[in-house]
């Protein structure tokens, strides 16, 4: 899983890279040095048991993505399986190419974690 | 290579906002072109009634000119249209035409920016400190589908006004002059500003939230405004603490997609937020735009 968190930072735009459980805990990670990934994996935590009450609460089924984006990057968690890819993108990329190049790698992860 | 001005022109051409129109005017003003730069601003005034800015340039305008009295009533205006508009309540305070009126609009941009330094270097010259924090105000009225902003700054007492003068700063924030009641009258409500948004295909509903996550305006939401809008301020503060612990800024917008649909939340300035319902796979490139609009209708800076 470690080689396919790297490979994900290699996409073009994609800085760091994170495999959270749905309740916060870190499974896997490949974020560059400076970043605590403990406190962003509970921080990442908190951010998907709010996006689950709002599709819950609206009845729009099980959240599958969730992308905020600020004016010095952005924050893609994409659902695989139990749990969630984070990917956290420089300033100026191209999210929709980054979800595009993203996909397989998530996928595979998705399978590992289904193994 | 073409110039910054050409390139807003065009812009203003094929997409008409009022930040455009503003900025365009500001741009003109800078090189010179005074009757451009009044020409961008009533075009402005004309095309987006709801913007305060283009007034707040035209009284710099009128200001330059020598024209003090007009320019206070064009800022007085602006005020009217937008008690948050940081700009409007500086120039009025420059403007009003006693030591009270100033201190009361520089508290009231207290009340949305907390701790702004020159706000607070204003005040102190003035021999006034900062207001102590304002009590909860109570809810806004849910009979109709647009409400007022809750943080909308509560009008004070007037201040006397000052022999001579016939400007009128020193009136209560909230008190129309005669040209801003003709505006508001021939104005739609807010509710409206949504329109254009819930127009899209796609769009099941959509609300407008302040920044405590109360609803300012709603569309389509069959009773669901206020608990989305105060899911989507929660769900932006947390994509924000995210955000910080991944070492960037706060969040202006997400996207968050299910299988049954997706909510999409737009911010400007961190002081609205626009949040769409809408069905899977709607793209939201169109919403983006749609959304930002409606905020800048709604008066946010």
């Amino acid at each position: 899983m470690d080689e396919i968190l790297a490979q994900l930072t290699r996409v073009r735009g994609v800085g760091g890279a994170l495999l959270v459980s749905a309740d916060g805990l870190t499974m896997a990670s490949s974020l560059r040095s400076g970043i605590d990934e403990n406190a962003l994996s509970a921080a990442i935590g908190e951010t998907i048991g709010t996006a689950q009450r709002v599709t819950s609460s609206l009845s729009l089924g099980a959240c599958t993505g969730f992308t905020a984006t600020t004016d010095q990057g952005a924050l893609l968690l994409l659902a695989t399986g139990p749990a969630f890819v984070v990917l956290l993108t420089d300033t100026g990329a191209n999210l929709a190419l980054v979800q595009i190049e993203s996909k397989p790698l998530v996928e595979r992860l998705g399978a590992r974690l289904a193994l | 290579m073409e110039s910054e001005l050409e390139r807003l022109r065009k812009k203003v051409e094929n997409f008409p906002s009022a930040s455009l129109y503003t900025r365009l005017a500001e741009l003109l003003r800078q090189e010179g072109d005074l009757v451009g730069a009044e020409a961008t601003c009533q075009r402005c005034m004309r095309e987006f009634p709801r913007s305060a800015q283009a007034y707040v340039i035209l009284a710099g305008l009128r200001l330059d000119a020598g024209a003090r009295a007009e320019a206070a009533q064009l800022v007085a205006t602006a005020v009217e249209k937008e008690p948050r508009s940081y700009h409007a309540l500086r120039m009025a305070s420059d403007l009003a035409s006693s030591p009270a009126a100033a201190i009361r609009h520089l508290q009231a941009i207290l009340a949305f920016k907390p701790g702004d330094a020159p706000v607070l270097a204003r005040l102190k010259e003035l021999g006034a400190g900062a207001p102590a924090p304002a009590p909860a105000p109570a809810p806004a009225p849910t009979s109709t589908s647009a409400r007022a902003p809750a943080s909308t700054p509560t009008p004070a007492k007037p201040a006397p006004v000052q022999a001579g003068t016939s400007v009128p700063l020193d009136l209560p924030l909230a008190m129309p002059s005669p040209v801003t009641a003709a505006i508001r009258a021939a104005t739609p409500p807010k509710g409206a500003a949504l329109d254009a948004l819930c127009a899209e295909a796609g769009v099941r509903g959509a609300c407008v939230a302040d920044a405590q996550g109360r609803t300012v305006a709603a569309k389509h939401l069959d009773g669901q405004d206020d608990l989305l809008a105060a899911l989507g301020g929660e769900l932006l503060r947390s994509a924000s603490a995210s955000l910080a612990a991944a070492g960037t800024g706060a969040a202006n917008a997400f996207s968050l997609v299910a299988a049954g649909g997706q909510v999409l939340a737009f911010t400007r300035d961190h002081q609205l937020m626009v949040l769409v319902v809408a069905d899977p796979g709607v793209r939201p490139a169109m919403l983006e735009l749609r959304a930002r609009q409606a905020l800048i209708d709604l008066g946010a800076t």
